[in-house]
């Protein structure tokens, strides 16, 4: 059975969403500016003829048209970093600043952690967190590759992370990875519900551990890169539920519009299978491959009052 | 329990004096003590790590920021990572290659380099390689022959073709 079926009444034009799949994504990468200018890096991809265009909606965003983008020098001195076009959408989101106290929960192979960084111009902390040890060393190479000198790196399990007052969190979830199917094909051939419902489990523990770690006022983003429902709203659904059901006197928890300009996005389900969530669930973002010609996302924004 | 004590151990970071570490860097590459202004410095086990000064929850942490000297041997020795970030501001003990003896530092390899074997000009021991300006990493300099020092993860496969 196609997995991907099961979202036929959520996700518009559906068989275009379905065709789209077979179609392989191209190469992206993010410009360093803890490096090197955006103005100075194009102009050595000139130099150097490699093929490349600027995405429209983020402008440190680059489709390149080569075989082996690790390969090129640019790579290797830590000038750009090879990203997938939609992973470069939750640090956007959660629009940390120079200065502030960040958590990236599920951080490895930092891709995101250093788009932190580099937001923050190096200054203020990170906090990578990455439960594995066998991933860290792939988390750390990167760190040091781009040059994120305010990164530090930690190793617990998300779930149970034991202090902190963070001014941002990001919980960028390990999911079933319904989205990247055209960076992979067959990754597809591992899904289902039941594996959806499993993750949820884990997810909804990070999110809610997330909630717990930010200061009033704070902003945490939750994001995945998977179309199950079980996997997105309805952890944002059981976390802020839990978050609300638990001490009194804890600040509220409200949902923030997710948009950024140049993408387009739709609107985060307020329903599925019988289940009614908060209205403001459509304020959180669903990202489809055959919309903007990318992979699949979904990102939530969630402050904390 | 044995097991936690033995990470605990192996996790603590114990602050360095910045000046310390900006004069080792002053006496061996000329660099101004300004070029590490903004950052604090750490020593676990042989290494020294460098991070952007902030409050440091208390936490067990695997690394903060960026290592950037391992005084395992002597002399002590800069990290590739660390010269691509600071290596511009080194005054002295520069190593400038040409696109093909670029191309050997960057698969690893050795390579006999006589015109710097002067030592007004280089003084043996570790260098900056520089390659049209930018800086590639670290080298070892002695009796005229350069030894790569990149990480054998950032290297180009000798079958890479010749151009950069």
């Amino acid at each position: 059975m196609d997995p991907l079926d099961r979202y036929r009444e959520i996700i518009p034009d559906f068989e275009a969403f379905r065709a789209v799949q077979s179609l392989p994504l191209y190469s992206s990468a993010r410009i360093n500016t803890l490096k090197i200018s955006r103005g100075a890096l194009l102009e050595r991809l000139e130099e150097a003829s490699v093929p490349h265009q600027c995405f429209s909606w983020y402008p440190l965003g680059l489709k390149l048209d080569v075989e082996s983008p690790g390969k090129l020098l640019e790579n290797l001195l830590g000038f750009i970093h090879i990203q997938e076009e939609l992973s470069m959408a939750p640090p956007l989101v959660l629009d940390a600043r120079p200065g502030e106290t960040v958590l990236d929960m599920c951080a490895s192979p930092g891709s995101k952690t250093t788009q932190i960084s580099q937001m923050m111009e190096n200054r203020g902390l990170v906090v990578a967190n990455e439960p594995s040890l066998a991933r860290i060393a792939a988390l750390r190479s990167n760190c040091e590759r781009l040059g994120a000198l305010n990164v530090a790196i930690t190793r617990y399990d998300g779930r149970m992370f034991p202090r902190g007052s963070f001014d941002r969190v990001l919980v960028d979830a390990p999911c079933s990875s319904e989205g990247r199917e055209r960076r992979g094909p067959g990754t597809l051939t591992r899904c289902n519900a039941a594996r959806s419902r499993e993750l949820h489990v884990l997810q909804a523990g990070l999110l809610k551990s997330a909630l717990r770690l930010a200061r009033p006022g704070g902003v945490v983003v939750y994001s995945t890169c998977t179309y199950a429902p079980e996997e997105n709203e309805l952890v944002v659904q059981e976390a802020i539920e839990g978050y609300e059901s638990g001490q009194s006197g804890r600040p509220a928890l409200r949902l923030e519009r997710v948009g950024l300009q140049g993408l387009l996005e739709c609107p985060g389900i307020t329903e599925w299978e019988g289940r009614a969530f908060f209205a403001d669930m459509d304020k959180t973002a669903r990202y489809y491959p055959h919309i903007n010609d990318t992979g699949g996302f979904f990102i939530a924004r969630i402050v904390k009052e | 329990m044995p097991g936690s004590l033995r990470s605990r151990v192996r996790n603590v970071f114990l602050p360095v004096n910045a000046s310390n570490v900006a004069a080792m860097w002053q006496e061996r590459f000329g660099m101004d003590p300004e070029a590490f202004s903004g950052l604090q410095f750490f020593k676990k086990a042989s290494s020294i790590w460098a991070i952007s000064e902030a409050d440091l929850p208390r936490l067990s942490y695997e690394s903060l920021g960026m290592r950037i000297i391992s005084c395992k041997d002597r002399p002590w020795k800069p990290t590739t990572a660390a010269l691509q970030v600071f290596g511009r501001h080194a005054a002295k003990n520069l190593v400038h290659l040409e696109e093909s003896q670029a191309m050997l530092f960057l698969q690893g390899a050795g390579q006999l380099l006589p015109e710097y074997c002067d030592s007004s000009i280089c003084e043996p021991g570790y260098v900056v390689v520089f390659y049209r300006g930018d800086v590639l990493g670290c080298g070892l300099y002695s009796h005229g022959k350069l030894v790569s020092q990149i990480p054998k993860e950032r290297r180009i496969e000798s079958s890479s073709g010749d151009q950069l």
